[in-house]
């Protein structure tokens, strides 16, 4: 995971060096860009969330079919934190 | 053939969800309360309705009454506990193919004594119970073969193979069964705590107590059994290495007397569990109370190890006693009932938590 979000660093610091004018002299990463960031970790993290919630919810729904809603609803509900961390994009733009 | 080879890691959340599930299926005090008041083929008819409807109604036209009955709680067991081992992956499965292999040690000794006796292979092969780790075509070359020595051979290449052939000698000479029976025993609970599990954490510690605690449960069980009936047998010889209560010396010592030995578990760890089950011991005088005590102990703890850590192996352990012990009441009710105890005799047969 640690891998994923190195590379995510560093790909942000390379669009950063593409804007390089637009920056303050200490300002490695616009705030557009910051803000990418948050919602891009913000999914990582729902994503990390959903898997454990996921197989408990296949490994219920295998038992009893009848709990395909619920497990739907119970998986979906980390997503509500990219939904949250998209606050951060208004707010910033 | 010991030990598949898993890879990624283990899947917890989905063994749990389906583990849960069944263990919510598993009778309950009602149903036994219902189950004491009938015959084996009203036992038979009540569970085709519950979820053993498949195993009866496919063993129905084969077998009839207690061994119907029998039969199909044996087929139950395999199929949930082979599920359990096709579900696992990673170390979970390795976890739960340690408790299993009690299964393939029992159909091991099974395959033997069935030949001792000169059982033919459709016998034996009905009293194996295909819930270890061995799978059902090495199962079916060891009924078919024919001799003990075979047996021994086949089973050179697994974890059984040298006690076995060490004890193979011995049998040759003294021609009784139990020398093969102790190695296969042995090497089971010995492969209990062997090779201690890779990842660390508090739900692991507690994993391994209760293994120990089982193999300790088993010590007692065994100490108390050769001092009760003063058999003159030296009860280092069944000592099962790896419990933290006795160690091997005491143990001899122990088991001459049977209020010393009482006295030594009552100040031990598992003091505070089996108070009670102490004081039946030695009021009533009973070692199947004492016995039934233990198991539910055991089962006791196992719960509350799986509400405390639902992310581990533990639920899938718990389950997998319980549903043991309900394969084993069930069977006590039938064959009480067969032999025609009366209903409080059955009870006090039954370890119901």
């Amino acid at each position: 995971m640690f891998d994923a979000i190195l590379a995510m660093v560093e790909t942000s610091v390379l669009f950063a060096q593409g804007g390089i004018d637009a920056l303050t002299p200490l300002q490695a990463i616009t705030e557009n860009g910051m803000a990418a960031l948050a919602v891009g970790l913000a999914a990582l993290g729902a994503g990390y969330a959903e898997r454990g919630i996921g197989s408990a919810a296949i490994g219920a729904i295998a038992e009893d079919e009848s709990l395909f809603g619920t497990g739907l609803i119970m998986t979906v509900l980390p997503e509500t934190l990219v939904i949250l961390a998209l606050v951060v994009v208004f707010l910033v733009g | 053939m010991s030990a598949r080879k898993t890879e990624g890691s283990s899947n917890y959340e989905y063994v749990n969800a389906r583990v849960r599930k069944r263990r919510s299926l598993l009778f309950d005090d009602e149903d036994y309360r219902k189950l004491l008041r009938m015959g084996p083929s009203e036992i038979a008819r009540y569970m085709e309705e519950t979820e053993y409807e498949e195993e009866i109604n496919a063993l129905g036209s084969r077998y009839g009454g207690v061994d119907l009955i029998e039969y199909a709680l044996n087929r139950n067991l395999a199929k949930h506990f082979d599920d359990l081992l096709r579900w696992a992956d990673g170390e979970l499965y390795e976890l739960i193919a340690r408790y299993l292999r009690k299964f393939d040690a029992w159909n091991v000794k099974t395959v033997i004594r069935g030949l001792y006796s000169g059982a033919d292979a459709d016998t034996i092969e009905s009293d194996l119970v295909y819930a270890g780790e061995f799978d059902r075509q090495f199962l079916d070359r060891l009924t078919e073969a024919g001799s003990i020595e075979e047996v021994v051979e086949l089973l050179d290449r697994t974890r059984y193979g040298d006690p076995l052939a060490d004890a193979y000698a011995d049998f040759e000479e003294t021609d009784v069964l139990v020398p093969l029976e102790n190695a296969v025993d042995r090497s089971y609970y010995e492969g209990l705590l062997a090779e201690t599990p890779t990842s660390s954490g508090r739900a692991m510690e507690l994993y391994v107590e209760f293994l120990q605690a089982e193999i300790d449960f088993r010590n007692a069980r065994n100490a108390l059994r050769i001092a009760r009936s003063g058999a003159d047998l030296d009860p280092a010889e069944y000592f099962i290495e790896g419990g933290q209560l006795f160690r091997e010396s005491e143990l001899s010592q122990l088991s001459t007397n049977v209020d010393e030995l009482s006295t030594f578990i009552r100040d031990s760890t598992y003091g505070d569990d089996l108070t009670e089950a102490l004081d039946d011991l030695e009021r009533t005088d009973s070692l199947i109370g004492f016995e039934h005590a233990l198991d539910a102990a055991l089962l006791e703890y196992s719960d509350h190890l799986s509400h405390v850590f639902p992310l581990s192996v533990c639920p899938v352990l718990a389950y997998v006693l319980a549903k043991e012990r309900e394969v084993d009441n069930i069977r006590a009710i039938a064959r009480g009932r067969e032999a025609g105890l009366t209903e409080d005799q059955i009870e006090s047969e039954l370890v119901i938590t």
